[in-house]
């Protein structure tokens, strides 16, 4: 294993730059209703059905079986020596660090690893890069990072300012109490008080939900369970593959309700990578058909394993 | 006395028109020596009022320094050393991965034993002053911050993420809460002290008491003056006891005034200033040191930290106007002159390791930062903030002795005095009544 990969993560797991905005509970910083900068109007929609000139799930199509062409963005990661991947590190599951020994692990982990191994022959040639759900934007879009593996939702919204591969998993919105509430859904949280992290969809769908919740937002999913554990909020709400890993971290609480939005996942990369974009899709291809999908969703979503969500490409 | 409506006496001017003098001079002897007896008796009793009241007053600043400020200030500044320490402890040992390593629990463990054992003292010093109300914030969410630190041990133990969710509550707890309060609770011992101090070595309540003190003397040598020439008695034994209670009063209490007042400016001088200024040192080395961990924690691009750091580089020095410089200084010619010294000369070292491992991670030297900043070795960061640390320690140890030493001393001068200037008061009454009495019987 590649040392930078367990070191440079190791020390993200504390405080992280959730600190600086971190307080006690009961501050204005955690408890106040989340700001709005990253919800433009039509972000608020988790998956707005496709018009003229967006299909938020078509991706661009892969030339064929991955392979690092000269010149493309693929060898100038190749020439570095690693991957630099954005990842949570608190997603129980899919991206979280394990410690028991410090690793990064999780079913967004194994699709970077995958594609580290279509680069290099090697999946652990990657450097991850812990980032809160709000910086997955800003780290694509200033090269920060090469791509973002972290329960991402394919967007209109986020469309216009990074490129998606096609979808890896799909998610929808649900609601996630402790075992005693009362509570069967999103509907009946009117004016309370549910949890979300700050630059998310589901932060967007609680706000636009018919029943008014009031948003609370912090920077990492844990954060909602800790606030929840203290009586700080009444739900969380978010991704029901988000929630069965809070539901496996405390058996004590129960997911209820409906899914009220979809939320495909997907990778997200620059826009002035779509050779990356194709390379990454034509990855994902493979791992729909060799099983490696199936495999890592057996593992880490557990069973019955449902067919991969299929390619969808632009014309 | 005076019969309005009633004509007055030829001769007779009528009372109410009378000065003193005249007054005076009107009256026989006997209303002479009736009066002088009771003004006398009322000066003596007034001295040995005001000026027991001075000595209570002076007495209370002096045990005030020794008992409440000065314990309080420094309890305020182990109690933010015991939780600094303690975030920090808890964050190298999750920072370790894998089981907890045992010396950091600890380490921790010992930490949150000496805020509390701090805290307790610290409480029962304060009493109503204004440092309470920290006190109370500090021991109400001390246990809520080892609370969630545990949580975040029993989470970590299981292999649950949530582990770390629970120890970012913990330290933004205890950054956000428990170590404002502690600084405030410095800082506002360090402003009781002041005054504290002020009230025991002020100069104008000891004008007051010369200035009763001149009057008492005068009126007693001019009532013994004014005895010995209408009497033509040569010595009037009541006065000359109560003459002598006033000297022996007047020579103790401008000496134990005098005493009181050179060891509390000299424990102010060469303890508790050097010490204040030890600790806000100690306090910003304590919290560049944080920014340093949290830096190289923190890989989201967002460099507010290290921001701090520099700002509180700026502010630690050494250099013109700077903390540590401002240390140094006060420190000269004290016990702690060469540790404060020693500290100001680790602190350049310890800049120099900073950037050296800024530049590390910067260039993506993860490894070789995190190695540069934890690591025992001549030249590292955290070892050279270890002895800029334990520099700053001894210095405030050193000075502190010192200022125990004088301030004790000078708190023990007072021993006695109080009483003792009320005897004597009493004793100038006893005599002046006796003195006088006897002249008076005369008349009879």
């Amino acid at each position: 294993m590649n040392p930078r990969r367990s070191l440079r993560l190791v020390p993200l797991l504390l405080l992280a730059g959730g600190m600086a905005v971190w307080a006690v509970p009961g501050s204005a910083a955690v408890l106040a209703p989340p700001a709005h900068r990253v919800l433009a109007p039509a972000a608020a929609q988790a998956t707005p059905a496709p018009t003229g000139t967006c299909d938020p799930t078509a991706s661009l199509r892969p030339a064929g079986p991955p392979r690092v062409t000269p010149g493309s963005f693929m060898a100038k990661i190749r020439a570095r020596g690693y991957l630099i991947a954005g990842v949570d590190q608190s997603t129980y599951h899919f991206g979280y660090l394990n410690p028991m020994d410090g690793r990064l692990e999780g079913f967004d982990i194994d699709m970077v690893h995958a594609i580290a191994k279509a680069i290099f022959g090697n999946p652990n040639k990657v450097e991850f890069k812990a980032i809160s759900d709000d910086q997955r934007i800003p780290e694509v879009r200033s090269g920060a990072v090469d791509i973002v593996a972290h329960t991402m939702t394919i967007n209109c919204a986020r469309l216009k300012q990074i490129d998606f591969s096609t979808v890896y998993f799909d998610a929808g919105q649900r609601v996630l109490v402790e075992k005693n509430s009362p509570v069967t859904s999103i509907a009946g949280l009117g004016g309370r008080r549910v949890c979300a992290t700050t630059g998310s969809t589901s932060i967007a769908n609680i706000k636009a939900a018919p029943s008014h919740p009031i948003p609370v937002a912090v920077p990492y999913w844990t954060d909602c369970l800790v606030l929840l554990q203290q009586g700080d909020v009444a739900a969380i709400s978010t991704d029901d593959s988000i929630l069965a890993g809070l539901v496996a971290q405390d058996p004590w609480t129960k997911i209820v309700g409906p899914r009220f939005s979809n939320e495909p996942y997907g990778l997200a990369i620059s826009q002035q990578h779509t050779d990356f974009v194709r390379f990454v899709n034509a990855v994902l291809q493979r791992m729909r058909t060799d099983g490696q999908w199936a495999a890592s969703y057996a593992h880490w979503v557990g069973t019955p394993v449902p067919a991969p969500p299929p390619a969808h490409y632009l014309s | 006395m005076t019969a309005v409506g009633n004509p007055p006496k030829r001769g007779t001017v009528p009372a109410a028109r009378r000065g003193p003098r005249q007054a005076l001079r009107a009256t026989g002897t006997p209303g002479k020596l009736r009066l002088l007896l009771i003004g006398l008796v009322v000066l003596s009793l007034a001295w040995g009022v005001v000026a027991a009241w001075v000595v209570s007053q002076r007495a209370s600043g002096a045990s005030d320094v020794v008992g409440t400020s000065e314990p309080l200030s420094l309890d305020g500044h182990q109690i933010y050393r015991a939780l600094s320490d303690a975030d920090a402890t808890e964050a190298s040992a999750f920072l370790a991965g894998g089981l907890e390593p045992l010396a950091l629990r600890h380490r921790y463990l010992a930490d949150i034993t000496q805020a509390a054992s701090d805290l307790e003292s610290a409480t029962a010093a304060a009493g109503h002053s204004p440092a309470a109300q920290n006190l109370a914030t500090l021991s109400a969410r001390l246990p809520t911050y080892a609370g969630e630190v545990e949580t975040a041990r029993a989470e970590n133990r299981l292999g649950l993420p949530l582990g770390a969710a629970y120890l970012r509550e913990a330290s933004g707890l205890n950054r956000g809460t428990l170590l404002p309060a502690a600084r405030d609770v410095s800082a506002q011992a360090d402003r009781q002290l002041s005054a504290a101090s002020g009230r025991a070595t002020g100069l104008p309540l000891a004008l007051v008491l010369l200035v009763i003190a001149i009057v008492v003397g005068y009126v007693l040598f001019r009532a013994q003056r004014w005895l010995f020439r209408h009497t033509h008695r040569t010595l009037n034994p009541g006065l000359l006891v109560a003459s002598v209670a006033g000297v022996v009063s007047v020579l103790w209490l401008v000496i134990a005034l005098g005493v009181v007042r050179a060891d509390l400016l000299n424990a102010q001088a060469h303890g508790s200033a050097p010490v204040a200024a030890l600790a806000r040192a100690d306090i910003a080395a304590l919290r560049a040191h944080a920014d340093e961990s949290l830096t190289l924690i923190d890989a989201q691009g967002d460099d507010s930290f290290q921001a701090d750091f520099l700002t509180v580089q700026h502010e630690l020095g050494p250099g013109p106007g700077t903390l540590l410089t401002a240390a140094v200084t006060a420190a000269r010619g004290t016990p702690g002159a060469g540790s404060a010294a020693a500290a100001a000369k680790t602190a350049t070292a310890w800049y120099a390791a900073h950037r050296a491992v800024r530049s590390l991670d910067d260039n993506g030297k993860h490894i070789k930062a995190i190695r540069l900043a934890t690591t025992p070795g001549p030249d590292h960061s955290g070892a050279l903030f270890a002895r800029l640390d334990g520099s700053l320690a001894r210095a405030i140890a050193a000075d502190q002795a010192v200022f125990q030493s004088n301030a004790v001393a000078g708190r023990d001068a007072f021993t006695g005095l109080e009483a003792g200037v009320i005897v004597l008061a009493l004793i100038m009454v006893a005599g002046c009544a006796r003195g006088l009495s006897k002249r008076l019987a005369e008349y009879r």
